[in-house]
């Protein structure tokens, strides 16, 4: 069975599966943990599960210096909890962070790149905690458990199927192959109930956008940084190059089920007037330490291959006047691998942008020779090629530029 | 509840009624479009149930595509992908015109982190033949999301407007140097498209 078929059908049971709404619990206490017997400890088994999966994830980001700054952010905002925090950074390009009932905290560097300053980490964060503190994610339990009974008659039943095709298979490897992808069906199911946790009620988003915000300024961050985060959100999504995400409203994360909208963003800033003015923005400690990822996680950008949004997302960081040799070599990165009319032209232009900075790649060089090369700039291309093999003079694709010289000097 | 019983009964009845063919592919020629290569050992081609098979590509596995896949591209025109994307929103890459072999590498490692491979990276790229003709050929590294470590190497060259690509993946741990001489071999007897 073609997978895309799996995944339709899984899609399908994901929709019904997630679709009860939650009840009201009282709020958390510093420490909690459930009785085995209550009903909240099946919800602490599943989250343990997922946080035992991520410790061995391919996109586990094991920095320690990052993982440690991002645990002391969430301290700052969840100080109460900050014990029973285990934070993980995870390299997924999308804006994302979620923390679960039992203290497993995720962070995506997708959200980590979005963010412009330390402040705007600390309102996420604060959001995330204000879920976690207030029982968000307990709340939805009751109705999760009748969701979950019926995934697991759903679940049963592709289990069975898989195995019954399997075993009317022509050979050993298909038999694997459609056991692997019933595998894969069960789990969209079980990723559907995980996603269940973090699909809050429009009020309870409310609430963590307001809650959230008072966290941060208590921990002494600027109140501003929470509307200004949102917006950032909301200009990406209008910046996207497909239609169906732009008539989207920007979500706060991949499981959020409530968009962001102008009015939450007004909500904030009516809020952020109510705070005394200043509070801390963190700026230069916190671009110190994104700035060793900014590259790897650019990169992991542009394969979502969105170029309108990796070019937003560029613009922002752009702002602060920093890492300017790495932002435009990425930008002539969006811009070459987009391909559209008039492309080449900027794409050169934001390399040599980058050439001029201290921290540009050396690709930067070679790149920006092969624009100027098919602009039909030769002796310019040459140039910086050359300044490529200048800079990089060990590449290991040093043999490629060569060759485009040659080629050069061939051709007159 | 009658909703999810309705839904989860239909999902049954799609994998039970599923035709899914595993044909053998020989020793001997193997085409995909008008290229050709020689395989020295029997592989299975099991492009049929990989997801995002596209027409110009075909995929064999000797145990599994879990621990050995081989791709096979025809030639590539322009805007043809290596693996179709899931939507519209989701693109993955297309062979462009003019590709230098630089941007031959980042199509194919590229295609590879579109297939939900993680830490995708190239290494040691080098000249090679493909048919006769030039092409690039590079080492791969990437690994699963659960954090398995693959090795992989390439081979890509653009001839006569089409891009042609055979593209070999295995767990880093045995199955990749298991299959290495067989790959070898494959890539060699390579031959383009007239």
């Amino acid at each position: 069975m073609p997978r895309a078929h799996l995944r339709a059908a899984g899609a399908a049971i994901l929709a019904v599966v997630v679709a009860a709404s939650p009840a009201t619990a009282a709020p958390r206490q510093a420490g909690l943990r459930p009785a085995p017997s209550s009903p909240e400890a099946g919800l602490w088994d599943l989250s343990d599960k997922a946080e035992q999966h991520v410790r061995h994830s391919a996109e586990l980001n094991s920095d320690p210096a990052l993982n440690a700054y991002v645990r002391e952010v969430a301290c700052k905002v969840a100080a109460e909890y900050c014990e029973g925090l285990r934070v993980y950074v995870l390299d997924r390009p999308f804006f994302n962070a979620s923390m679960a009932p039992n203290g497993y905290t995720e962070v995506w560097s997708g959200l980590l790149l979005r963010c412009e300053d330390e402040a705007e980490l600390a309102f996420v964060l604060g959001h995330e905690t204000t879920h976690f503190a207030e029982s968000h994610g307990i709340e939805a339990h009751e109705a999760m458990k009748a969701r979950a009974n019926a995934a697991l008659v759903v679940s049963v039943g592709i289990a069975i199927a898989g195995a019954a095709a399997a075993a009317g298979a022509a050979t050993p490897q298909s038999a694997q192959s459609i056991m692997n992808a019933t595998g894969d069906l069960v789990d969209v199911v079980y990723l559907a109930q995980v996603a269940a946790f973090f699909r809050f009620s429009r009020e309870q988003e409310a609430e963590a956008d307001q809650l959230g915000l008072r966290r941060a300024v208590n921990a002494g961050y600027r109140a501003t940084a929470a509307a200004d985060s949102w917006r950032g959100l909301m200009t990406e999504t209008a910046a996207s190059d497909f239609e169906k995400i732009r008539k989207q409203d920007a979500r706060l994360g991949i499981f959020d089920s409530h968009p962001l909208t102008a009015t939450r963003v007004s909500a904030l800033e009516a809020q952020a007037k109510t705070f005394k003015p200043g509070g801390e923005a963190g700026a230069a400690r916190y671009r110190a330490a994104i700035r060793p990822f900014l590259g790897r996680w650019l990169k992991d950008d542009l394969r979502r291959r969105d170029f309108g949004e990796t070019l937003q997302v560029i613009d922002r960081l752009a702002r602060s006047g920093e890492d300017l040799g790495v932002l435009n070599f990425y930008r002539g990165e969006s811009y070459r691998l987009r391909g559209k009319p008039g492309d080449v032209a900027l794409a050169r232009d934001a390399y040599a942008a980058a050439t001029g900075q201290p921290d540009a790649p050396p690709a930067a060089w070679r790149e920006l020779g092969e624009m100027r090369r098919r602009g039909g700039d030769a002796a310019n291309a040459r140039a910086a090629l050359e300044a490529y093999l200048r800079v990089a003079p060990e590449a290991d694709d040093a043999w490629m530029v060569r060759e485009t010289l040659e080629a050069l000097a061939k051709a007159g | 509840m009658r909703a999810i019983l309705k839904t989860g009964a239909v999902a049954c009845l799609m994998v039970l009624t599923a035709c899914i063919s595993i044909p053998s592919a020989p020793p001997g020629p193997f085409k995909v479009g008008g290229a050709q290569v020689t395989l020295g050992r029997e592989w299975s081609d099991v492009s049929a149930i990989m997801p995002g098979k596209v027409k110009q590509v075909r995929v064999l596995s000797i145990d599994g595509p879990l621990l050995n896949r081989l791709y096979l591209s025809g030639g590539l025109a322009p805007g043809e992908p290596l693996i179709k994307a899931p939507a519209k929103d989701k693109p993955t890459p297309k062979v462009r015109t003019g590709m230098t072999s630089a941007e031959r590498i980042e199509f194919v490692t590229d295609s590879i982190a579109a297939m939900d491979f993680q830490r995708v990276e190239a290494a040691k790229p080098r000249a090679a033949r493909y048919g006769g003709q030039p092409a690039v050929r590079f080492d791969i590294t990437a690994q699963t999301s659960e954090g398995l470590d693959l090795a992989g190497t390439a081979m890509a060259a653009e001839i006569a407007g089409k891009t042609y690509v055979i593209l070999y993946l295995a767990p880093a741990e045995h199955y990749f140097a298991a299959n290495l001489a067989e790959v070898e071999q494959v890539m060699a007897s390579a031959q383009p498209g007239a």
